[in-house]
């Protein structure tokens, strides 16, 4: 502590160098931490997950696949099985602009048994029960468009051709690593729409799309009956037109990492090019300021600091700046996406987005790691000066 | 007569510069009382700088011995010579090289750092210094903020802070004019007297030399004249 004053007035003795290279590590971690953190957000909500004790059942041939709608009632039937509820993509235009929130057709008397972390207020959820064109809303999604509870919530068809008139009955709580953008609404009312659909129209492929649960949630009782039944729901349903692939809800988030293929060893190893040019232009900074500072290091070493102490200053000043540049990004980062919801800008891809502390801490110690390295050199070099050298000039 | 000081025992000094071995200092043999003020005189390349880095531990003799306060100099490791220069010895350059991101009070406080003294106990001792030195009244100064003379005066606090008994002062005018010249030499000579300080000043200046005790002449790394100055001149003559 004695040396911290030194220490801190060397940092700040270019301000120029200084400060550009605490902004290079700053801004390198805030898009570091953007990167690494989408993966650690799906990962930890993936991790998270497990707690709940899902099961998910698809079409063995992915999502293209159908489940047949009487499945859900045949799963929600089989020992161990708490809750079942279909799970429909819908994917309708909202005022026009497609795809910007998740919109699903479930089960409304059995959705948020299964998917118990999500919170209704039980008038809304009776509300929501009884009305089959009732619909209810996340948090973020009523805030952004600023719906409330009554408001009509008409949706186009895109994928599907029918359009629904839903109304707003309840706006659900969710945890915060959690879609809190969702539309959920009654299976029936779309299945409805659609079978009529088919009748009027002669035999439309709209009728294929009837009684399609699209994918099944299952609430199970406890961790250990979920392996037990993904077997069983699948050889159940083996030989069938319809073969069903069950997962837990934890490898089902898996799969979907695994869609994007070899992105997280890319994104890694872009991270590492970064720690590599970040230790070029901070170790430059570092070299820079000790080659103008030789006769000072000098005056030091004569009036008694050793090399240990040498050492330690240039070090603690390396670790200063470049955690200074790490704090901002990374603390910086995570702060940022903390109070602003970047989800509705990303067309509802990214249903919500964070900085894990996992994350935050990691890059933090990447950057002290940073400075540390980047200074070694220089700090070994003005520890090992000669003290006659580097007097010279004035001596 | 006065304890010997510093004793010099056949030093010789050598440099290597590539393939060639260029020799500083031959043969020198000298004795420097306590409380003795002593300039060293003599032509660029005469070794009287080499001399100053020997006695004040800055550079080891390629042979002979070097005696400070009765410690072999040549005997101590690197780590125990660094310990011995802070606690015995007071650095005063030619171009005051205070570290110009700290104040006065700071500069001065640099060598205090290196003590187990409390904080309260170092800023004594810096007011003390920079009372000494008349520096009062610009603790909170930064070099920059400073004519030359007064960062001389600094560097000489930052000098005697620790209380060493040897004063190395390396053309300790060289930067200055005559009468902020005189003002150091003043201030030297009253450190030299009052506190009884040992100094080793190497000096180009004829009338800086005159202000010491005794004066050393070297040329080619030999000690040419060791003149005693009965009347130096003084500020208080």
């Amino acid at each position: 502590m004695k040396y911290l004053t030194y220490i801190l007035r060397n940092a700040r003795r270019n301000p120029v160098r200084t400060g550009l290279t605490v902004a290079s590590i700053a801004i390198s971690m805030f898009l570091m931490m953007i990167l690494t953190s989408f993966f650690a957000a799906m990962q930890e909500a993936n991790s998270a997950s497990k707690q709940y004790n899902r099961i998910i059942v698809m079409n063995a041939n992915g999502f293209a696949g159908q489940v047949p709608i009487a499945r859900v009632r045949q799963v929600e039937a089989m020992d161990g099985v708490v809750a079942a509820t279909p799970f429909s993509w819908y994917g309708g235009k909202y005022q026009n602009q497609r795809v910007l929130f998740a919109q699903f057709a479930v089960d409304a008397d059995k959705v948020f048994d299964t998917l118990d972390e999500y919170k209704l207020a039980p008038e809304q959820l009776a509300a929501f029960k009884a009305e089959k064109s009732a619909a209810v809303i996340g948090p973020k999604l009523a805030r952004e468009y600023n719906l409330k509870i009554g408001d009509p919530m008409p949706l186009q068809g895109d994928i599907y051709p029918v359009d629904l008139k839903l109304n707003i009955r309840g706006i659900y709580e969710s945890p915060r690593n959690t879609d809190q953008r969702m539309v959920l609404f009654h299976y029936d009312y779309l299945d409805d729409q659609l079978r009529q659909l088919g009748s009027t129209a002669g035999g439309s492929s709209s009728q294929t799309a009837a009684g399609n649960a699209g994918i099944v949630f299952v609430k199970c009782k406890d961790a250990a009956t979920t392996a037990n039944l993904c077997k069983k729901i699948d050889d159940e349903y083996r030989s069938t037109d319809f073969p069903t692939r069950t997962q837990t809800e934890e490898a089902f988030g898996q799969m979907f990492s695994e869609m994007m293929g070899g992105l997280k060893d890319i994104v890694y190893w872009i991270g590492c090019a970064v720690v590599v040019s970040l230790l070029f232009v901070s170790g430059n900074a570092m070299a820079m300021a000790m080659r103008e500072r030789t006769t000072e290091v000098a005056v030091l070493k004569a009036i008694g600091f050793n090399r240990g102490l040498v050492l330690g200053i240039v070090l603690a000043e390396a670790v200063l700046v470049a955690g200074l540049g790490g704090v901002l990004g990374t603390l910086g980062s995570k702060a940022l996406f903390d109070i602003v919801d970047i989800s509705p800008f990303t067309g509802g891809f990214l249903p919500f987005f964070y900085v894990p502390w996992s994350v935050a801490l990691a890059g933090l110690g990447v950057s002290l790691f940073l400075g540390f390295a980047s200074g070694l050199v220089p700090a070994v070099l003005a520890a090992n000066s000669s003290v006659i050298n580097g007097l010279r000039k004035v001596v | 007569m006065a304890a010997s000081s510093i004793e010099l025992r056949g030093v010789e000094k050598e440099y290597r510069r590539d393939e060639f071995v260029v020799p500083v200092l031959s043969d020198l043999d000298l004795t420097v009382a306590e409380g003795e003020y002593l300039a060293l005189m003599g032509p660029s390349g005469s070794g009287k700088t080499t001399l100053l880095n020997l006695v004040a531990g800055l550079d080891v003799a390629t042979r002979g011995q070097v005696i400070v306060h009765g410690q072999d100099l040549g005997r101590l490791s690197e780590s125990e010579i660094t310990r011995w220069r802070a606690n015995n010895v007071g650095f005063i350059f030619q171009t005051y090289n205070l570290i110009p991101v700290l104040t006065a009070s700071e500069n001065v406080e640099l060598p205090l750092l290196l003590t187990n003294l409390s904080r309260k106990r170092r800023r004594e001792n810096v007011a003390t210094a920079l009372r000494v030195v008349g520096l009062e009244g610009r603790e909170h100064h930064y070099p920059r903020q400073l004519s030359g003379g007064q960062e001389q005066r600094v560097a000489i606090a930052r000098a005697i802070v620790t209380d060493p008994y040897l004063l190395v002062a390396d053309e300790p005018t060289g930067d200055l004019d005559r009468h902020t010249a005189d003002e150091i030499l003043e201030l030297l000579e009253q450190l030299n007297r009052e506190f009884q300080k040992t100094i080793v000043m190497v000096t180009h200046d004829p009338l800086a030399a005159r202000r010491a005790g005794r004066v050393l002449h070297l040329d080619k790394g030999r000690l040419i004249d060791d003149v005693i100055n009965e009347s130096p001149i003084s500020a208080a003559s």
